[in-house]
């Protein structure tokens, strides 16, 4: 029983995390309809930025998010007018090979500058952890959920409240009714690649104390961004949160009932009885 | 109209000329040539062609742009390799079975993710490939897992009373040229047989062709089957080429899915001579950007050559970077490829060439 509250309570922390990753490619998604394949190495630029910043200048993981979201979002949005917004009309396929063909450059950039060595960033507390009623708390991983919630529920408050925000919302319900109402839905979509970006990077600096930092480990992020992008909804916010918990319970309790080394495997078997049985996800639209 | 088919058909045999007589000089080619180098680039170049035009069977003319065809490729060298080593299969034996294994997984596959479209089967047909990936990375005590397979032997093809030795590189030269030959003349065929037609029906629109009465499933399934043949069939053979296998090479994402949608989209999605063209290139830019100390050795380029330092000490850790920037360039600019970019120079030239007697006074 303590094994599997265990193993449930880390699914949860690094589920957080997910959603984080889950919310920039499902924004992403709703504004522009473009499937970003190079999502997940949104998120290694995310952890090398980080890292950098941690041997070279000595900033903490968390505190050198003020800096990495930046970053990434003026990234995310260069790429977004230089590049994918060339490409909105084209065949989805195509839209696909397009954002694996970013991946690859962004990885190998990155391989070409850094090598392919694991890099690890080991602060104080990376593998400190506490009890709390006779469960063990990973406190890099308890920081990054705390992070996660906290940027959730601005990026809510955003999207929400503001006018931009709306503007956004409305650009993802109904691109050309938004456009009839006055909005600029070329700058939403620069605005939303961004923001994707942007949490995408959050997620690189949170999960960098845990990780190894490797110029190849975004593909393993990216995949499952869509799996929780499929099983929430595309285009939920809502349905990603959700998703990304629930993906991450799903790998922590495969890791220990099933075989840890299976664990991506039990989740991509669960993506694909999705798509097949609820293509429109637990919290989208019927659409598919 | 019987007087008219004559001219076709010796136009169409003038046509031809040209293929058979490259064929015949690729053929060739290692009796005058031994050095390994463009002897290994020729099988490379062959298994390309090979995998390109089994990809194009099912990408290119059904218009189900699988990225997940590693699976294919990865069963059936694992197939060849495990029926040598463990039970001792002549590879004779082994490639048809490695063609039948890769046919059956792809019966499943494609059975489990035709019923999805576009984006959505894109994405399906990734994770199913992931999914034997990851098998075969975990169930160690069937496939060795990482550690992989060392083909040890080179074992001899008894083929007819004749005696072909497997382990020299010209042999596999010789196997993989007449397999690329194959596979492209397969490829034309069920262009020009009606299955060829009910495909493009399906890419164009698979509900109008649905309500044609063309059965979606079946016909998707088939143009699968064969690809899928092709590509477990070059799998095989990388195999017992490259005499060692492990999951992430042969179930590689970049290096193989990626690889052969890179192929017939440098050369023309679609055509029949696409991923010719798409895999002369996209070969001839590996073999510069990996190993181009290989230019050195046949003499292209002076050993002290700055360009060769340049390339290897920069590039060939990367090499996929040039190519993430061609599949870029390629989907914004050229999305019909090589082959697309050269119709569109000649319709130009037949436009300006019809314009131009017009101003004449």
């Amino acid at each position: 029983m303590i094994l599997f509250l265990q193993s449930l309570l880390s699914g949860v922390l690094i589920g957080g995390v997910y959603a984080l990753i889950g919310i920039g490619l499902t924004l992403i998604f709703g504004v522009m309809r473009v499937i970003n394949f190079a999502h997940g190495e949104l998120v290694m630029l995310g952890m090398y930025a980080t890292w950098v910043l941690f041997v070279q200048l000595g900033w903490d993981p968390y505190l050198s998010i003020l800096a990495v979201a930046p970053l990434l979002f003026v990234w995310g949005a260069l790429l977004q007018v230089a590049v994918v917004n060339r490409a909105l009309n084209a065949l989805p396929q195509n839209q696909i090979l397009l954002t694996i063909g970013l991946g690859l450059v962004m990885s190998n950039a990155v391989m070409l500058g850094f090598t392919s060595d694991y890099r690890i960033l080991s602060t104080s507390y990376s593998s400190s952890s506490f009890e709390l009623g006779g469960l063990s708390v990973s406190y890099p991983l308890l920081m990054s959920f705390l992070v996660t919630a906290a940027v959730t529920v601005a990026l809510s408050l955003f999207l929400l409240r503001t006018d931009t925000g709306q503007a956004i919302r409305a650009t993802a319900q109904d691109r050309l009714a938004a456009q009839l109402m006055g909005i600029d839905v070329r700058r939403m979509s620069v605005l939303a690649f961004g923001l994707g970006a942007a949490l995408a990077g959050v997620a690189g600096a949170l999960v960098a104390p845990t990780y190894y930092i490797y110029p190849q480990v975004g593909g393993a992020f990216t995949l499952r961004a869509f799996v929780i992008v499929v099983l929430g909804g595309m285009g939920s916010v809502m349905g990603a949160i959700l998703a990304g918990v629930l993906i991450g319970v799903t790998e922590s309790l495969a890791a220990v009932y099933v075989a840890s080394g299976l664990k991506e495997l039990v989740v991509y078997v669960l993506f694909l009885v999705v798509l097949l049985v609820k293509p429109s996800g637990l919290l989208g639209k019927s659409r598919a | 109209m019987a007087a008219t088919s004559v001219r076709p058909a010796a136009r169409a045999a003038l046509r031809c000329a040209p293929a058979a007589l490259a064929i015949v000089l690729l053929a060739l080619f290692p009796i005058f040539v031994t050095k390994p180098y463009p002897i290994g680039i020729g099988v490379s170049l062959f298994l390309a062609v090979l995998v390109g035009s089994a990809w194009n069977i099912l990408g290119g003319y059904a218009g189900q742009y699988s990225v997940g065809h590693a699976a294919y490729f990865g069963v059936g060298a694992y197939t060849a390799v495990m029926l040598f080593e463990r039970l001792h299969v002549p590879p004779w034996f082994g490639l048809p079975a490695a063609m039948l294994a890769a046919v059956l997984v792809g019966v499943v596959i494609g059975t489990i993710t035709f019923r999805l479209r576009g984006p959505y089967f894109v994405l399906a047909s990734i994770a199913v490939a992931e999914i034997i990936r990851l098998a075969a990375l975990h169930f160690r005590g069937f496939t060795n897992g990482a550690e992989g397979f060392v083909v040890a032997g080179a074992p001899t093809l008894h083929l007819l009373g004749l005696e072909l030795s497997l382990g020299t590189k010209r042999s596999f030269y010789w196997l993989t040229l007449a397999l690329a030959v194959g596979a492209v003349l397969v490829s034309r065929a069920v262009r020009r047989a009606r299955l060829g037609y009910l495909l493009l029906a399906i890419r164009e629109d698979q509900d109008a062709a649905h309500s044609l009465g063309i059965g979606l499933a079946w016909n998707k399934n088939l143009a699968l089957a064969l690809s899928a043949a092709l590509t477990g069939l070059a799998g095989a053979v990388f195999a017992g080429y490259t005499r060692f296998i492990d999951p992430n090479t042969v179930f590689s994402l970049t290096e193989v899915s990626v690889r052969m949608v890179l192929i017939c989209l440098l050369g023309g999605i679609g055509t029949v001579h696409g991923p010719i063209i798409g895999a002369v290139l996209l070969v001839l830019l590996e073999a510069v950007l990996v190993t181009p100390r290989g230019l050195v050795t046949i003499g292209l380029l002076p050993s002290d050559s700055a360009l060769v330092a340049f390339v290897g000490k920069w590039l060939s850790p990367a090499y996929l970077l040039v190519e993430g920037v061609i599949m870029v360039l390629l989907i914004l600019f050229a999305p019909e490829g090589v082959a697309g970019l050269l119709r569109r120079v000649r319709a130009r030239r037949r436009e300006t060439a019809a314009a131009a007697p017009s101003p004449a006074p």
